[in-house]
């Protein structure tokens, strides 16, 4: 589904490729990890597959069309959802409402449903209450599950989260990973989860690490 | 949720940046309505004064001719006087006008002055300045006389500057008698009434006069305040048959006038007939106008008011898109990272755009009530200001310029261009229309929607110009640093 030919980035004053020549295929029905050292690139990497920037060397293509094609705008609009690792909310809003405003912008399948967002964020943990408040009346764990909902509720076929679980606790975790792995296994979607944490790591389908500027791919079964 | 949806709920949300968004646009707006309101009024005033310059036509000495007549002669002979001579009006030439088509009545007017037998004139303070004791020196009398075809059609009565209180109007009935009438206030003074007589000498005491008062009129006081000095007391102007005046001024005045007024039927057929009378007339003896001055003076002081206005709207117009375009691009600086988020989703960049387009429109709608309700007072206001600096530049040079030439049969030097014969009158006249030249400031829907359009004009700039700095955001540097 996603394809990574001969992707090579760096930044400006970098004397090193953060990483080149990196060949990755990424399938639809599937998780996968994204491991690796902080500093390593993980969060660049992503950037380059969410459409965010745009790779030094190589092309990135969504079903053999390269996403510059597609044009970037398009490619986040309909193609790609993203989970940040500052959950990125608009603040001037409730939680329910920056579901349905990502669900309208991206035109998704379920535009203007508000059953269906609020069914989400319960899924989520989110009261109905919390539902309506303003974004900036929820704490840390709260808003990051705001912004995985907002994630879940557009029709984009991959999905790409930075660190999702970074500010939840054991139960949250299990939670949040468990709906990462029906999106990928009953929606048929790509999900793409950077994380540090190993349990997160360990219940993906498959694991990519990040090292020493080349990405290594692991078989769950083989961990 | 459309980016309608969020520019509501961001406005709500910012209560305080939307509070002091509307203070900046409702100022802006306030200021550009009040401009509109104040070059619309000026507008209607300089109709108003078009539409009521009257049908008339004046014939009078041609002042000008006779003051180059008088110039020649000065340079040619300098051991004599020069001397300013114009030749009265011939009933005969005037009677030729009034029988062109539309012309539909003729008013004869001389002035002239006699001094009062035994009774007394109002004195004012006026009349009592130094100024006041020209009148003594000069062959001016006590009492002015108008010598009119009929009162009602002078224009100090047309104009409603007097006012008939008891008895009747003099006619062309009247022609050829010593009928008279009086100011209330001398009427007063005296205790005289519809009815009784008074006498007159002529100003070198020769001849005395039999009157016999058969109107009392009031003159309203505004005229007094607008006379010069050296002018008399308007109580003291008793309205005669035009033969009258032209029996005291000598029998060479007989069957003239120092002017004749022509009522023109249609006003349209002014220039018309104007055309036409100067084809029977001597113009270098006559001349024949419309008077339109005080149209002329309503125009000038209304043009000063409607460029000043203008210039309030397009500097505030300019300054404000300036002043929001800058305030966008704030809002953009404080707000980039919410765009980031919009643009990570996918969102256009020109919808971001808009929503930041519709959230100043609201802000905008807003303040259209605002400067709707508050910009009808500032243009009052402001208006008034305005008309007040430019009739009272208006007046004072119309009263200076009634000073040499103000007293009929006095001769004076100067000519006053447009100014003829019956001149008090027409002074009078002029400073009263003049005063009726205000603006009348008053909210239109036209208005509101112009002012709509225009604000409408104004934040769509500032948010184009503005925009620059969301189409340069890159949503990784702002969602990813
Ligand atoms: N905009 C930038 N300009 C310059 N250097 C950058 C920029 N963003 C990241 N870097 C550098 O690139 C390297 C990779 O950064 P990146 O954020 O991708 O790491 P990461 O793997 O996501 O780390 P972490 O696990 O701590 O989130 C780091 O050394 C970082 O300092
Ligand atoms: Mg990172």
């Amino acid at each position: 589904m996603l394809e990574v030919s001969n992707l090579g980035y760096w930044y400006d004053h970098q004397d090193n490729s953060l990483f080149n020549n990196v060949n990755l295929t990424f399938e639809a029905g599937q998780s996968y990890a994204v491991i690796g050292q902080s500093g390593s690139g993980k969060t660049t990497f992503l950037s380059l597959i969410a459409g965010l920037d745009v790779p030094r060397e190589g092309t990135i293509s969504l079903d053999g069309q390269d996403i510059q094609q597609i044009g970037l705008t398009n490619y986040r609009k309909h193609d790609v959802s993203i989970v940040f690792q500052a959950y990125n909310l608009l603040t001037y809003m409730s939680p329910l409402n920056n579901v349905l405003t990502a669900m309208s912008i991206t035109n998704s399948s379920h535009q203007g449903d508000q059953q269906f967002a609020k069914d989400l964020l319960g899924k989520l943990g989110l009261t109905d209450v919390q539902m309506t408040q303003m974004v900036t009346h929820l704490s840390g764990g709260q808003q990051q599950r705001v912004a995985i909902a907002r994630a879940m509720a557009v029709d984009a076929k991959l999905v790409v989260a930075d660190e999702p679980t970074g500010n939840l606790d054991e139960a949250n975790t299990k939670e949040v990973v468990n709906l990462f792995q029906k999106l990928a296994h009953e929606q048929q979607k790509c999900v793409i989860i950077i994380t540090h944490e190993p349990d997160v790591a360990a219940a993906c389908d498959r694991q990519i690490k990040l090292s020493n500027h080349e990405f290594v791919v692991k078989d769950a079964t083989t961990v | 949720m459309n980016f309608f949806k969020r520019a509501w709920l961001s406005l709500i949300a910012k209560k305080g940046r939307s509070v002091l968004m509307l203070i900046v646009t409702s100022a802006i707006m306030l200021f550009v309505f009040a401009g509109l309101l104040i070059n619309t009024a000026a507008n209607n005033a300089t109709e108003q004064a078009k539409e009521s310059v009257g049908a008339t036509l004046t014939l009078s000495a041609n002042r000008e001719a006779a003051f180059k007549k008088m110039q020649q002669s000065q340079s040619s002979s300098s051991s004599s006087r020069p001397k300013l001579t114009t030749s009265p009006v011939k009933l005969s030439d005037a009677k030729k006008i009034a029988k062109l088509a539309n012309v539909s009545s003729y008013n004869a007017t001389t002035s002239t002055s006699v001094n009062t037998d035994g009774f007394d004139t109002v004195s004012t303070t006026s009349s009592s300045s130094p100024m006041g004791g020209m009148k003594s020196s000069s062959s001016t009398g006590d009492i002015t006389i108008n010598g009119v075809t009929n009162t009602a059609q002078s224009s100090s009565f047309s104009d409603k500057t007097n006012k008939l209180t008891a008895g009747r109007q003099l006619t062309s009935a009247d022609s050829g008698t010593n009928n008279v009438m009086i100011e209330s206030e001398l009427a007063k003074a005296d205790s005289l009434k519809v009815g009784d007589t008074i006498k007159v000498k002529s100003t070198s005491g020769s001849k005395t006069y039999q009157l016999k008062i058969v109107g009392i009129y009031k003159a309203s006081s505004s005229a007094t305040t607008q006379m010069g000095p050296g002018a008399s007391d308007p109580a003291n102007t008793i309205y005669t048959s035009n033969t009258f005046a032209n029996t005291v001024k000598g029998s060479k005045y007989a069957n003239t006038a120092d002017s004749v007024t022509f009522t023109i039927s249609n006003p349209s057929a002014v220039n018309q007939v104007k055309k036409a009378g100067k084809s029977v007339i001597n113009t270098s003896k006559y001349s024949l106008s419309a008077d339109d001055s005080s149209y002329q003076t309503v125009k000038a002081s209304m043009k000063n008011v409607k460029s000043f206005a203008n210039k309030i709207v397009w500097l505030v117009s300019i300054a404000g898109t300036i002043i929001l375009a800058l305030i966008v691009m704030l809002q953009i600086r404080e707000r980039r990272h919410e765009i980031g988020v919009l643009l990570s989703m996918g969102e256009s960049r020109f919808k971001i755009i808009s929503q930041l387009f519709v959230e100043l429109a609201m802000v905008m709608v807003v303040s259209l009530v605002i400067a709707g309700i508050g910009g009808q007072f500032i243009g009052n206001k402001l208006g008034q200001q305005l008309v007040s600096q430019q009739t009272t530049t208006a007046t004072s040079s119309g009263t200076s310029q009634a000073g040499p030439g103000g007293t009929t049969g006095r001769p004076s030097g100067a000519p006053t261009g447009n100014m003829q014969g019956g001149m008090r009158q027409n002074m009078s006249n002029q400073s009263s229309k003049a005063k009726q030249a205000k603006l009348k400031v008053t909210l239109s829907p036209v208005q509101l929607v112009k002012l709509g359009a225009m604000g409408f004009v104004i934040i769509l700039l500032s948010v184009v110009i503005a925009a620059g700095g969301i189409l340069r955001l890159r949503p990784k540097q702002i969602l990813l640093e």
